[in-house]
C-alpha cells in the first residue's frame, strides 16, 4: 500500500520511545502524513474543462512541471513530478484537473517515470534514457548486510538536508534498516545528492563521484536534484544531478519527507519491487 | 525604552533628517522619507560616500545593514549604490545613503567602473563590496581584498551576472588554470588543514582552511558560495508570486522569515492593510520556525560535545515540532504560509488547540532535557570558553541575532523594527522597571560570547517563542479574509522598499525594486543573517583546537544557501 495514508493517531499505538512520540514502524507501509500535507500532485482522469483552464495551470506553475503539448491533432497535458515543488498553485486555478494529495510522490529509477500524462505516455526525454538500466545487476553485487550512504549537497536550499537529517532522529531511526551515513565517499555505496547542482559545486561533486568505489549508486533528492527545481538551469546551476553524474534513483518532493527518502534508498538497493500501481 | 510601540510613529526620522542635512550639507543632493521609516539621502557624487557613511555609522550610531547595488541603466540612472544603516535599541529608523555611478565614470583609466571603498573603516562593508565587484563589475577602490567572492576562480573576470545585459541562461565556459589564493600563514611548525567543500556530516558545502600550530588554530579562512544558485538574478525573471516561492527557498529552514520579509516589502510599497489575523498567523508560524530550528541546533551542539542521549531527546522534540508544522501548514518546513498581502493558511479552532497542547507539552519536556544537559559538567565544560566572539568583534562585524546577543549586544529586529504582530507584543518584560532594566544590562555584560552563552541564548529563545505563540493565539482576531488581494495592483514601476524580519539566525533584510510591468522585480537584494555572521567564525575559533571547530560551527548555526544565494 505504498503512498496510502494511514489515519494518523496523535497519541497511542506504536512504540513509545519517550517524550510521548512514536517511532515509525515500517516506514513504507506505515506512512504518517496529515491530510493537508502537500505530497504530490496528480492529474484527474476526466477533466471536463475547456483548454483555457489547462493553460491557466500551465502558466501559473513556476517550476514548468505542467506542459500542454500538441499531439497529432489533439492536445496533451503532462505533469512532471521531478520538477514540481508542491506549491499547490495549480490546484487553485484548475481544481478539476490537478489535485494536491497527501501521499508522497513515489521515487523512481527512470527520470521519465516521474512524468504523468493524461493522454498516453509522455515522450521520454533523451538525456534521461540511459539511466537505470544496469541498476539491477549493480545492486545485487554491492549488497552486504548494510548500506553506506554519503550525503552530498550540490547547492540545495538546505530544506532537503533538514529531512535527511531527520532520518537519523529516533523517530525514523534509519540505522535499524542497516543504513548508515558515512563521512567519506571512499566508504560509501550510495551518494545521496541534493540541490540543482550548482556550477560552483560541479568539480567537487564529480570528484566525490570518482572517489566513490564501484559499483556505486547515485540518488538524486528533491525537485532540485531531479530537475533543478525552482532554480532551474541557469548560469549558476546545471538543472539537476543527472547533468553531472549518472543518476540511478530520483526522489521527487520539495523537500521529500523522510519516508520518501528512505523509500528511494530502499529502491536503490533493490529491496522493494520496482513499480507500484 | 520603547518596546514595539506605534509602528507609524516615526518622529525620530525628522530629527535624523535635520541632523544629516546640517552635517553633510553640500554632500547631499536630496533627502526624503519613504515607507514611514526609511530616510533616503541622495549624495551629490560617489566621492562623498566614505565621509557620509562614517558620519552616519559612527556619529549617528547605526549599524551597516546592507549595501545594495542595482543596475538602473534602463531607467536612465546608471548604477545605483545604496548603503542601508539601521538604528537599533528602540528607534525604528533606517538611513539609506544613495549614490549614483554613471557609466562613463571610468576613474581607473577606462578599465573599470569604481566606487570608493569604506571597508577599512567599516569592516562589515568588505564582503558587500567584493560581492558588488563580482556581480556588477564595479570595483571598490581601496578594498585590499581583490579576490573573487561569489563567482569562483573558474568564472571569467569580465562577466557580471546581475547586470541587465547578462542573460540568466548563459552558460559561461570554465577557466581551469586559476587558483584561489588563500592567505598563507608561515612559520616553524605551522601546517595547513583544508576541509571541505564536501563535509563529513549531513551539512551544506563550504571550504575551510585552517592554519594550525600543534593543535591550536592560529588562522582560519572560510571560502563559501559553493551553493550559489543565482537567486537574485533568477528573481528578476519571475513574476511576484513566483518570487514568493523562491524566497521560501533562499534557505529552506528560514522559509517563513524570508518570505515574510519579502511580502512585507511589497506590502509597504502598496501601503496595504494586511488583516490582523493574517499578521498574527505569520507571527505564530515565524515563532514555530524559531522553535524547531533552535531545537535542532541545541541537539547538534549536544552531539558535538559527545552527548548523544541529549541530542536524541532534543531531536525528538524537533521532530514533534516539524509534525506540528505539517499539521498547521501542509509542509514540514512551513513552506506556503505567506502570501503577498496575507497568509495562505488559516488556523481553525482544532488546530489552535493542537498547537497550544503540543507546545505546552514540548515546553515541559524541553525544560527536563535542558536541566539534564546543564547537570552534566562534561557538556558544560566543553562549551564554556569555546569559540569566543568578543564584543568588539561582534560590533565591528555588525553581527545580528544569537551571534550578537551571545556577545552582549542586544539586537532583535522584532523589537527594534517591529512588524507583523510584534508591535503589540511585549517582547521583553525585563525592561519593565528601572531595576529590571539594570539587571538585564548586567546580564548582557556577563555574556561571554562563547558556545555556552549561545546555548543559553537559544534556550531562552525557545522558551520565549513558546510563550509568544500562546499569547498570540489567546488574542487571535476573527477576520474572515486573510489576504488583501490588491497589493500587486497598487505597485508602481521602480518603487522600492525594505522588508525585514528576525529569523532564528537573526535579522534578514530584503530590498525590492518593482519592475516596469509592476508584476516583476527589477532588483531583489537579499541579505540574510548568515551573510553578516559568517565572518565571525574566523575570529571565534582562534586559539581553540581543531576538534572544537564542529561545536563552534554548530553553535553559530549559519546557513550556506542563505549566504551564497
Ligand atoms: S504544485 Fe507543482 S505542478 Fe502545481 S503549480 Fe506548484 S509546482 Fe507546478
Ligand atoms: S528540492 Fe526543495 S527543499 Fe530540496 S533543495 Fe530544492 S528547493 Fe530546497
Amino acid at each position: 500500500m505504498i503512498g496510502k495514508i494511514g489515519k494518523r493517531a496523535n497519541s497511542g499505538s506504536a512504540d513509545i520511545v519517550g517524550n510521548s512520540i512514536e517511532t515509525v514502524g515500517d516506514p513504507i507501509k506505515d506512512i504518517h502524513a496529515f491530510p493537508n500535507y502537500r505530497g504530490r500532485v496528480s492529474l484527474a482522469e476526466k477533466a471536463g474543462l475547456p483548454l483555457e483552464n489547462y493553460e491557466a495551470a500551465e502558466e501559473i506553475c513556476a517550476s514548468g512541471a505542467i506542459k500542454i503539448q500538441a499531439c497529432g491533432d489533439k492536445e496533451k497535458i503532462t505533469l512532471d513530478m521531478g520538477k514540481c515543488f508542491l506549491c499547490g498553485r495549480c490546484q487553485e486555478v484548475a481544481p478539476d484537473l490537478l489535485r494536491v494529495e497527501s501521499a508522497f510522490a513515489i521515487p523512481v529509477r527512470k527520470r521519465e517515470e516521474l512524468i504523468e500524462s493524461l493522454d498516453g505516455i509522455a515522450p521520454a526525454e533523451e538525456s534521461f534514457e540511459k539511466m537505470g538500466k544496469e541498476l539491477k545487476e549493480k545492486v545485487g553485487k554491492i549488497l552486504g548486510r548494510s548500506l553506506a550512504v554519503r550525503e552530498v549537497d550540490a547547492g540545495s536550499c538546505n530544506g532537503c538536508e533538514v529531512e535527511i537529517t531527520a532520518l537519523n532522529n529516533p523517530v525514523y531511526d534509519i540505522e535499524r534498516f542497516g543504513i548508515h551515513f558515512v563521512a567519506s565517499p571512499r566508504h560509501a555505496d550510495v551518494l545521496l545528492v541534493t540541490g540543482p547542482a550548482s556550477r560552483n559545486m560541479e568539480v567537487a561533486l564529480k570528484r566525490t563521484y570518482e572517489a566513490t568505489p564501484d559499483p556505486k549508486i547515485v540518488v538524486a533528492v528533491g525537485a532540485c536534484g531531479c530537475s533543478g527545481g525552482i532554480f532551474g538551469d541557469t548560469y549558476a546551476t546545471t538543472g539537476g544531478i543527472d547533468k553531472m553524474v549518472p543518476v540511478d534513483v530520483y526522489i521527487p518532493g520539495c523537500p521529500p519527507r523522510p519516508e520518501a527518502i528512505l523509500y528511494g534508498l530502499l529502491l536503490a538497493v533493490d529491496r522493494i519491487p520496482e513499480k507500484h500501481g | 525604552m520603547m518596546l514595539g510601540g506605534d509602528a507609524t510613529d516615526h518622529s525620530n526620522t525628522a530629527k535624523y533628517k535635520s541632523a544629516i542635512l546640517q552635517k553633510l550639507g553640500k554632500k547631499v543632493r536630496g533627502i526624503h522619507i519613504l515607507n514611514g521609516n526609511e530616510i533616503h539621502v541622495i549624495l551629490s557624487t560617489k566621492e562623498e560616500i566614505p565621509e557620509s557613511c562614517y558620519y552616519v555609522h559612527k556619529d549617528l550610531k547605526t549599524k551597516l545593514a546592507t549595501v545594495i547595488c542595482s543596475d538602473e541603466r534602463l531607467a536612465g540612472r546608471g548604477f545605483m549604490l545604496r548603503y542601508v544603516f539601521a538604528k537599533e535599541n528602540g528607534e525604528d529608523v533606517f538611513i539609506i545613503l544613495t549614490a549614483r555611478i554613471k557609466e562613463n565614470d571610468d576613474s581607473a583609466g577606462g578599465r573599470h567602473l569604481t566606487f570608493p571603498s569604506i571597508a577599512l573603516h567599516i569592516p562589515s562593508a568588505a564582503l558587500y563590496e567584493r560581492e558588488i565587484k563580482d556581480m556588477f563589475g564595479i570595483w571598490p577602490d581601496g578594498n585590499p581584498d581583490t579576490r573573487p567572492l561569489v563567482l569562483h576562480e573558474q568564472w571569467p573576470e569580465d562577466v557580471h551576472p546581475l547586470r541587465k545585459d547578462f542573460d540568466i541562461n548563459s552558460k559561461i565556459p570554465r577557466i581551469y588554470n586559476r587558483e584561489y589564493p588563500f592567505t598563507k600563514v608561515e612559520g616553524e611548525g605551522v601546517c595547513e588543514i583544508p576541509v571541505g567543500p564536501v563535509h563529513a556530516g549531513i551539512i551544506e558545502p563550504g571550504h575551510f582552511r585552517f592554519s594550525v600550530l600543534g593543535e591550536n588554530i592560529i588562522n582560519l579562512e572560510t571560502r563559501l558560495f559553493y551553493t550559489h544558485k543565482g537567486t537574485e538574478k533568477l528573481a528578476e525573471s519571475m513574476n511576484l508570486d513566483q518570487v514568493l516561492l523562491l524566497s521560501e527557498r533562499i534557505s529552506g529552514d528560514e522559509a517563513v522569515a524570508n518570505s515574510m520579509a519579502y511580502c512585507q516589502a511589497l506590502e509597504r510599497i502598496a501601503r496595504a492593510n494586511v488583516p490582523k489575523r493574517a499578521l498574527q498567523i505569520r507571527t505564530i508560524c515565524a515563532e514555530m520556525e524559531r522553535i524547531y530550528n533552535h531545537l535542532g541546533t541545541l541537539a547538534g551542539m549536544s552531539t558535538d560535545v559527545g552527548f548523544a542521549y541529549g541530542a536524541s531527546r532534543l531531536n525528538i522534540l524537533k521532530e514533534r515540532m516539524m509534525q506540528l508544522n505539517e499539521y498547521v501548514s501542509g509542509s514540514r518546513l512551513l513552506f506556503g504560509v505567506n502570501r503577498i498581502g496575507g497568509v495562505g493558511i488559516d488556523l481553525m479552532d482544532d488546530k489552535l488547540k493542537h498547537v497550544v497542547n503540543t507546545t505546552n507539552l514540548l515546553s515541559e519536556d524541553f525544560q527536563r532535557v535542558i536541566s539534564m544537559l546543564k547537570d552534566k559538567s562534561s557538556v558544560m565544560d566543553r562549551m564554556r570558553n569555546t569559540g569566543i566572539i568578543t564584543r568588539r568583534v561582534a560590533a565591528d562585524l555588525g553581527l545580528v541575532g544569537v551571534a550578537a546577543r551571545c556577545a552582549g549586544i542586544d539586537a532583535d529586529t522584532r523589537r527594534d523594527h517591529p512588524y507583523a504582530e510584534y508591535d503589540s507584543l511585549r517582547l521583553d518584560m525585563r525592561h519593565d522597571t528601572p531595576q529590571h532594566l539594570m539587571e538585564y544590562e548586567i546580564e548582557m555584560q556577563k555574556m561571554k560570547g562563547d558556545a555556552l552563552s549561545r546555548f543559553e541564548v537559544r534556550v531562552e529563545d525557545v522558551v520565549n517563542s513558546i510563550s509568544i505563540v500562546n499569547e498570540v493565539i489567546t488574542n487571535l482576531h476573527s477576520d474572515n479574509v486573510l489576504v488583501v488581494a490588491d497589493v500587486v495592483d497598487r505597485l508602481e514601476p521602480y518603487s522600492h522598499a525594505l522588508g525585514y524580519a528576525e529569523s532564528h539566525r537573526g535579522q534578514t533584510i530584503h530590498w525590492v525594486m518593482i519592475g516596469e510591468d509592476c508584476n516583476s522585480l527589477s532588483r531583489y537584494k537579499i541579505r540574510t543573517a548568515s551573510f553578516v555572521n559568517w565572518p565571525a567564525i574566523e575570529q571565534a575559533v582562534l586559539n581553540d583546537i581543531v576538534p572544537d571547530f564542529p561545536l563552534v560551527n554548530k553553535s553559530l548555526d549559519l546557513s550556506y544557501s542563505g549566504n551564497d544565494l
